[in-house]
């Protein structure tokens, strides 16, 4: 799942992108809300956590200008400004969710989490796909009954597979959910992933796709 | 002590100044009248017994001795009314008296005066039947008789009360009706104080509406016209607190945001290695909010430091003093700092802390902008019109047109690192605002950077 933070204050948006990574989360960090208006309009982002107190491009603005062109990004608004008013104007302006500087790591994760179930119309956490079954908040991974433990990335491939099971996931969607903007990623890094996944499950759990992506199938054994 | 309100001072200011001028005024206006008319009676009396002397010298006194030889009085009657009407004919009366001191001629009502008092010309005052009389005696030597005509006081005393009548009533039948009217004039004039009372009353609390008041006397116009001036300085200022308490949260949320997250991810990591990974990031950002609360603290200190006494400060040692504390504080890393001060000492009568302050937050601000191995100077210089402080550093710069903007309290520049920056220039600026010193962001002589100048004027 790839996550855009745009904030400005350079220490909360480290601390923010690393401990999302540590969830599983692909982030990408900037600082502007003219970059995150951009990185919105041209990339297939998830979800934005957007800072209001931006320079340059006010929060509230991109979220204007985000709607205005039709982006249905899940946007999660995080400020300081806790007024109500501020909230009516920030929810009402198009964002999804509302959260007060300064807030808790648990409760971030949880409403990002609940932006990314309801965008994929789930019911609750739990992902289950025959014998596979994948925990989207507690991040466990069983098959056949047995904890499986996985990599961040190798987490976040089987996320995406498994948020879609029984359907073919194209390979642009894979990779940018698992490598966000990151450029340096070589050509078989999937495929390399791919084959680190099955060994850990069974080769019968990821299917390919010739020339569209891969799949995990719905009625696993 | 409450004082007595306006309406009842004047009410009773009015109507005392009016009794003390009206009275003396009746009173004495009534005394010149009775004068006047004591004066014409006496002047009356006088010309009827002159009168009574030049007909008696017409008639001839043998005619009148004939008339009366027999030894009957010579009473005139005094009926005390002329037909129908009745007179005043029992007050007054004549007496002509022979040279022998026989009487010739009396009216009944003077009878018993006798010999009248001596004198040619002269007034008397007598009692005949117990009443009091006015007299005037006239003697005729060339005929040997006296003349003598007399008004009894009472006649006077009836025209004297009519005229204190006419004088007094008006006067205590007015003052009431003064007082009546100034109350009602007094309360009406009063009327836009009371509207304005009424208005101040029905006012909610912290309203930042200005008072309307049509057509307001031009007494009352000044007090409304600066209660209004109040009222809207009170609302920016309230406006202002608003807009600084959103912003100070701002500015101290988030670092405390990222303390959360860091320890937050901290407590998650079950592995000590990873979890000592987060912790020099969460006490990186608490030493960010030390230092924005401080600079919140310092800002709000500046606002309110107009009463504060000034000093002499030597602005080189204060200078040198900035530098070397920067120094020390390791904020410098691999950037150079430099100061540059005259020679002789640079004396100010000044605000020393809020100059230090404008020194080291310039300082601390170029030493920010500056790319590691850049050179950042403080500079301290006399010309002809001001005391220049001068910092420039080698980093990227503001352009022209972002230059004004970077003054605004919590305005914070995209290329900046985010720590408080957004105060250090308010600081800057609110100080040399104190010294009354301009502030100017330039481009360096020489090569990139930005060059801030304050021009203390001498």
């Amino acid at each position: 799942m790839n996550i855009i933070v745009v904030e400005d204050d350079a220490r909360l948006g480290a601390a923010i992108k690393r401990a999302l990574e540590h969830l599983a989360y692909t982030v990408t960090w900037l600082r502007t809300g003219a970059e995150g208006l951009e990185a919105l309009r041209s990339q297939s982002v998830d979800l934005v956590l957007l800072d209001l107190g931006l320079p340059e491009k006010d929060g509230i603005e991109v979220i204007t200008e985000a709607r205005r062109l039709k982006v249905k990004t899940p946007i999660l608004v995080m400020t300081a400004r806790d007024s109500v008013e501020s909230r009516v104007r920030g929810l009402d302006a198009g964002a999804d969710d509302y959260m007060t500087k300064p807030f808790h790591l648990d409760e971030l994760a949880a409403r990002i989490r609940s932006l990314a179930r309801r965008a994929q119309g789930l019911a609750d956490n739990q992902l289950d796909a025959g014998a596979l079954s994948l925990n989207l908040s507690t991040l466990e991974v069983t098959f056949q009954e047995r904890r499986v433990e996985l990599t961040r990335r190798e987490f976040a491939l089987l996320r995406i597979l498994m948020e879609r099971h029984g359907k073919i996931v194209r390979r642009e969607s894979i990779e940018s959910s698992v490598y966000g903007m990151e450029s340096d990623v070589s050509p078989n890094a999937l495929e390399v992933l791919v084959h680190s996944l099955r060994r850990k499950l069974s080769p019968e759990a990821i299917q390919t796709v010739r020339g569209f992506g891969y799949m995990v199938p719905r009625d696993l054994t | 002590m409450t004082q007595r309100g306006i309406a009842s001072r004047l009410r009773w200011s009015i109507g005392l100044l009016a009794v003390a001028v009206l009275i003396p005024m009746g009173w004495f206006a009534a005394r010149r009248t009775l004068a006047d008319v004591d004066a014409l009676c006496d002047a009356r009396l006088a010309q009827a017994a002159l009168g009574m002397d030049a007909m008696i010298a017409q008639t001839g006194l043998a005619h009148i001795e004939v008339a009366h030889d027999s030894q009957s009085l010579p009473d005139v009657p005094v009926t005390g009314h002329l037909g129908e009407t009745p007179t005043h004919e029992v007050e007054v009366g004549y007496q002509v008296l022979g040279a022998d001191g026989r009487v010739l001629l009396v009216t009944e009502n003077m009878r018993r005066l006798g010999a009248p008092p001596e004198g040619d010309g002269a007034f008397g005052d007598v009692h005949i039947d117990r009443r009091h009389w006015r007299l005037y005696m006239h003697r005729d030597s060339a005929r040997g008789i006296t003349v003598t005509a007399g008004e009894r006081y009472d006649s006077r005393r009836d025209v004297l009360r009519a005229l204190w009548m006419e004088h007094a009533l008006p006067l205590l039948l007015g003052i009431p009706l003064l007082a009546v009217a100034v109350r009602w004039s007094v309360r009406r004039a009063l009327r836009p104080l009371d509207t304005l009372t009424s208005l101040l009353t029905i006012r909610t609390a912290w309203s930042r509406d200005t008072l309307l008041l049509a057509g307001a006397p031009e007494e009352i116009r000044p007090i409304v016209e600066s209660l209004n001036t109040q009222f809207r300085r009170i609302g920016h200022a309230l406006e202002r607190e608003r807009r600084f308490s959103a912003d100070v949260a701002h500015e101290l949320r988030t670092p405390l945001a990222s303390t959360m997250i860091n320890l937050d991810s901290a407590i998650a990591e079950k592995r000590g290695m990873r979890a000592a990974a987060s912790l020099p990031d969460a006490y990186a950002s608490l030493q960010s909010l030390a230092r924005r609360t401080d600079q919140l603290l310092l800002l709000a200190r500046l606002d309110d430091a107009d009463d504060m006494p000034r000093g002499r400060v030597e602005l080189c040692a204060a200078a040198r003093a900035v530098v070397d504390e920067l120094r020390a504080t390791a904020r410098v890393d691999a950037r150079h700092l430099d100061v540059s001060v005259p020679t002789l000492p640079v004396w100010l009568v000044a605000h020393g802390p809020a100059l230090d302050a404008l020194m080291r937050n310039l300082v601390e601000n170029a030493l920010r902008h500056a790319p590691a191995g850049g050179h950042v100077c403080l500079t301290v210089k006399q010309d002809a019109k001001a005391t220049v402080i001068e910092v420039r550093d080698d980093g990227p710069g503001i352009p022209p047109g972002r230059r004004e903007a970077v003054f605004e309290r919590f305005h914070r520049e995209a290329t900046s690192l985010g720590d408080g920056f957004g105060l250090g220039l308010s600081i800057v600026q609110r100080a040399a605002r104190l010294h009354g010193a301009s502030v100017d962001l330039l481009d360096p002589p020489d090569g990139p950077g930005l060059l801030v100048r304050v021009g203390l004027p001498h």
